[in-house]
């Protein structure tokens, strides 16, 4: 339903909710529309004033921002320069009011809706909140209703800073009731049983002994945005415009009248709409918020997982029997060939269990060297090592002991699942689930389908991944699936340019000046340059033109000195420019193949598993975006040509 | 047995009923969460750990009235949680059943404050929709079959008490919104109703007032009113209590825990009684009880200064008036009108009379007082009270 302000008086007090006539799974979020009727409601207001207003959200959502199918929708800069104005327009006759106002905050309160309730004389926040945050620059835009404005004046501008700029920039760090208080959001912190009726009695207070605040002193607003600026160029490189924007914003703050400040954020809103940045970022949004969390489209119930059985007590093995022991709560099993392995690894998973149950949950993790101890399992998962022939003991082994309808899955990264089930007698159970390094925090987990894999155990593993909290991606059969593939294809340009003597740090610029989270010199050494090396030569043995072997890897995976030639060394506009051409090559080539169906899923398995970033849109909407596609596989990966130019 | 005294009493406002209502979007366990923390509020010498007991009473005692209601709310209020709690039922006398129960405890000494407290929202959980008449009731015909709609046993009394006429019901129904109104406009509700913040499909607004509220009703306009339950029947919507949404909730204490907490001792329960009637004249009930809670206390009508009747239907308080010989012009009967006006939560209702009583028979330096309901499936309810401060 459609947002609206609804103003009803209590006496001579006025209190006013924003509402869209839906329950707490869908957020509030403001469009013009909305706005419109903040203006009746203001109309009504200024007509015949109140001794006070209160301003709150139906029940646990304050309101959720500004609504992202509008941005989606906008067609040029005009679109994000009326969506602002007409913002600034209601909020500016909100701020205006002769009679005390306060924003109870009473649930989520994002972006817009953090504008709505600073327009507001005062605020209340519930101590429940759990998201009050400022995402815009996270999603390539600026605060624009007003946000950048009146945030430094509350609550001065280092806090600004951290809040506006660095929360977001920081994967959107969201802050609770307690913080935003303390910071100075939030004038009071109450209760939230008796929420709405105590915020009333401190408008009433407010009403009864009027109300006046001095704004913050900004006087260090230069130098504090100096210094985040700096701070920026560390991790950014310039590669967003936004949080640089922001941070401007911020800085006239101290100088702008509140008119001149609106100006401003609309002049930024107009300009940054229309970025490639911005775009992406919303793409990435809308598929990380609801594309991904579309259930798949399977024909078959999940069956019920009430004992899980791990094979392989390694790193990851280890890291997989914690997550699901401490998001199923149920048996597992770990099987390892040497007791004293096994034993470490189940002592781990049960150390890492927390909270009240911890201690009946270690004590229902179990360890063997036998294959007995699994035969009551609904899953059992091998995580052991990357050679086909140890996966096939591996499966020879466990099919004859586990039940029928047991699911078998595998978390391999780099071999063939069909190749795996070929010694299956049912390989109908067998799925792949690839879970990424570090369990616990990275959300994606690739599920894939062999030929002759089947809806129920997908099912299952969708379920499984479902109750671990992650995001699962569908894909099909083919090496590496497609997050390794990708770092595979970038690892394989890097390293021949590490091998022609390209120094370390040119090859680490090219990728940092993308914005990427890490340089490539770190995620080898956060992977492990075994590892590494490992998954590119699965790649070369798949597709050996393509993925070029690198003796910089092989030396640094065996431990050595690595010796490159040095003859042609690149720079690192060019090692750049390579590795974007490698991805949108392999990117064609995967959808080409049907490993995955649509080029957003590529951009999602990019964003979740990998960690790039949302104004590179995952990938694909970057080198569309940029032509780089176009030149390289003939047409765009995704099915709108970019938008953007700037 | 210790002596036990009510030491506060507070509700919500009473809403109507359904989706019309102020409280169509609130649950009746956050409404009596609100009772409970206004009554906490007001008694601020009171630890809440020592509480011994929260016993609250809710007729359907399902969904957001379900789950032992008494601990719920307890916990949803912030109660600490070594303070037990439980649920009951006695339909109308619910409240009044759990003072009776409270009392029980603390005139034993299991607990030395109990508190008590009844919810209905009847616009979530209409009367008897949840209900499985066993049909043994027809078919022994050991009920007659109008006892499961009270609004014909209430037209049942006029039958078994054709004296009893629309105009007298009528009359005293008018009566009851004059009081109420001056109440309201007097502050004296203010004593006893909270106002509570509530989210609607039309936004957030405060429940101030009892939504049944009709101060402007005339005799005439009532004789116009439709009879529901019977055609040329003579109970209507105006000379009866509406379908309501409420909570309330109070305070007893051992007169010792009183002193030692510094509790206000505004009432000292002197008896109580529960009898059963024919299901089918279910509004008889307070007759009966009434007699047994005055013997008990060895005392005579004529020593009661006040009287807190619920009104479910008009014809039933006229019923006790005719059984008791108490003229339903009485100034001692429901000074601040009764349910007609402000609506009849089910099992919310005894703490509202109590809480009224008390304002009541300190206000005149009453000594004794009663407060008396009927009880669906042929049952009544009285309870006497004595005024600690009276000469």
């Amino acid at each position: 339903m459609p947002t609206e302000f609804k103003l009803r008086r209590v006496g001579r007090i006025a209190i006013l909710t924003v509402d869209n006539g839906e329950d707490h799974t869908k957020p509030t979020t403001l469009d013009l529309a909305a706005f419109d009727s903040l203006g009746r409601a203001l109309d009504e207001l200024e007509a015949e004033p109140v001794d006070g207003l209160l301003l709150t959200g139906k029940p646990f959502v304050f309101c959720a921002g500004a609504d992202i199918g509008m941005f989606e929708a906008a067609q040029g800069p005009e679109d994000a320069l009326e969506i602002t104005r007409r913002g600034h327009e209601q909020l500016a006759r909100l701020r205006a009011l002769s009679f005390p106002t306060v924003a109870a905050i009473n649930g989520a309160c994002l972006g817009g809706g953090v504008e709505l309730a600073l327009h507001c004389d005062a605020r209340t926040i519930a101590a429940n909140v759990r998201h009050f945050a400022s995402p815009e620059c996270f999603l390539g835009i600026v605060p624009g209703w007003g946000g950048t404005q009146l945030i430094p004046r509350l609550v001065g501008a280092r806090t600004a800073v951290q809040f506006v700029v660095e929360n977001a920039m920081e994967r959107n760090r969201m802050i609770e009731a307690r913080t935003a208080h303390e910071l100075g959001f939030a004038d009071r912190l109450l209760e939230p049983v008796e929420f709405v009726d105590e915020s009333l009695a401190y408008l009433r207070e407010l009403v009864a002994d009027g109300f006046a605040r001095e704004d913050a002193d900004l006087s260090d607003a230069a130098e504090v945005c100096r210094k985040a600026r700096a701070r920026l160029d560390g991790s950014l490189f310039g590669a967003a415009p936004a949080p640089y924007r922001a941070l401007d914003l911020i800085e006239g703050a101290a100088t702008w009248s509140i008119e001149e400040g609106y100006r401003q954020e609309e002049e930024a809103s107009a300009e940054l709409g229309r970025t490639r940045q911005a775009e992406a970022s919303i793409y990435a949004f809308g598929l990380t918020q609801f594309r991904a969390k579309r259930p798949l489209p399977l024909e078959a119930e999940p069956c019920r997982i009430h004992k899980v059985g791990i094979v392989g007590a390694g790193l990851m093995a280890t890291q997989i029997a914690t997550q699901i022991l401490r998001r199923l709560e149920v048996p597992i099993v770990m099987r390892d060939l040497s007791q004293e392995i096994v034993d470490r690894a189940v002592a781990e998973v049960g150390a890492a269990q927390k909270g009240r149950r911890a201690g009946f949950l270690a004590s229902i993790v179990q360890g063997t060297t036998g294959w007995e101890e699994l035969a009551d399992c609904d899953l059992v998962l091998e995580a052991v090592f990357e050679e086909m022939s140890v996966k096939h003991e591996v499966l020879r082994a466990l099919e004859p002991v586990v039940r029928e309808d047991c699911a078998i899955a595998t978390n391999t990264s780099s071999l063939s699942l069909a190749g795996m089930a070929s010694v299956l007698a049912r390989p109908e159970r067998f799925v792949g689930i690839h879970f990424f390094n570090p369990v616990a925090v990275m959300p994606l987990v690739e599920l894939g389908r062999a030929e002759r894999t089947g809806d129920e155990a997908l099912a299952t593993a969708a379920a499984l991944v479902r109750k671990l909290r992650k995001t699962a991606v569908l894909v099909a059969d083919a090496p590496g699936f497609v997050v390794n593939r990708m770092f595979a294809r970038m690892s394989s340009v890097t390293g021949e340019a590490l091998d022609h003597g390209t120094p370390g740090e040119v090859v680490d610029e090219s990728m940092l000046r993308l914005g990427m989270p890490m340089a490539p010199s770190v995620l080898v050494q956060m992977v492990g340059p075994k590892v590494a090396n490992h998954v590119l030569h699965t790649l070369h043995a798949a597709y050996p033109d393509r993925f070029r072997l690198s003796a910089t890897l092989d030396a640094l995976a065996a431990g050595e000195e690595p010796a490159p030639t040095g003859d042609s060394p690149s720079t690192w506009q060019e090692v750049q420019a390579a590795v974007l051409e490698g991805l949108a090559d392999e990117a064609a080539r995967m959808l080409g193949e049907g490993v995955v169906p649509e080029a957003a899923d590529i951009d999602t398995c990019m964003i979740l598993g990998a960690g790039w970033p949302f104004w590179l849109g995952g990938i694909t909407k970057f080198l569309d975006q940029t032509g780089v596609s176009e030149r390289v596989a003939g047409r765009t990966l995704g099915p709108a040509a970019a938008r953007a130019t700037a | 047995m210790r002596e036990v005294v009510f030491v506060d009493g507070v509700r919500t406002p009473f809403g109507r009923a359904g989706e019309k209502g102020v409280y169509w979007r609130t649950r009746a366990d956050d409404m009596a969460v609100k009772a409970v923390r206004e009554l906490l509020r007001r008694n601020p010498s009171l630890p809440p750990e020592r509480i011994g007991d929260v016993v609250f009473a809710a007729t359907a005692q399902v969904g957001d009235q379900g789950l032992t209601l008494g601990r719920d709310v307890a916990l949803l209020a912030g109660i600490p949680e070594t303070v037990p709690g439980l649920a009951l039922d006695r339909m109308c006398a619910g409240a009044l059943t759990a003072v009776t129960v409270g009392a029980g405890e603390i005139a034993t000494g299991a607990a030395d404050v109990v508190l008590c407290g009844g919810v209905e929202h009847m616009g979530r959980h209409p009367m008897g929709a949840e209900v499985d008449f066993n049909p043994r009731f027809v078919s022994e015909r050991l009920i007659d079959e109008s006892a499961a709609s009270m609004g014909q046993t209430a037209e049942n009394l006029h039958d078994a008490f054709p004296e009893l006429t629309k105009e007298d019901a009528d009359a005293f129904a008018v009566r009851s919104q004059r009081r109420a109104a001056a109440a309201w406009q007097n502050g004296i509700m203010r004593e006893t109703v909270v106002p509570m913040a509530v989210f609607t499909d039309s936004g957030w607004t405060v429940a101030e007032r009892d939504e049944f509220l009709r101060p402007e009703t005339t005799i005439d306009a009532l004789a116009r009113l439709p009879t529901p339950f019977r055609p040329g029947g003579r109970v209507t919507a105006g000379n009866s209590a509406g379908l309501t949404d409420g909570a309330t909730a109070g305070l007893l204490a051992s007169e010792q825990a009183a002193d030692e907490l510094g509790l206000a001792k505004k009432l000292r329960l002197v008896s109580y009684a529960f009898a059963g009637v024919e299901p089918h004249l279910m509004g008889l009930g307070p007759v009966p009880a009434t007699e047994k809670a005055l013997g008990l206390a060895g005392l005579s009508l004529d020593e009661i200064g006040l009287f807190e009747l619920n009104e479910p239907f008009a014809v039933q308080v006229l019923t006790w008036c005719r059984g008791l010989g108490v003229d339903p012009e009485d100034e001692r009967l429901n000074p601040y009108g009764g349910a007609i006006a402000c609506g009849h939560p089910l099992a919310a209702t005894g703490i509202r009379l109590i809480a009224q009583l008390a304002y009541g028979m300190r206000e005149r330096g009453v000594r004794y007082g009663l407060t008396a309901l009927c009880i669906g499936m042929g049952m009544g309810a009285c309870a006497i009270w004595e005024n600690p401060d009276a000469d």
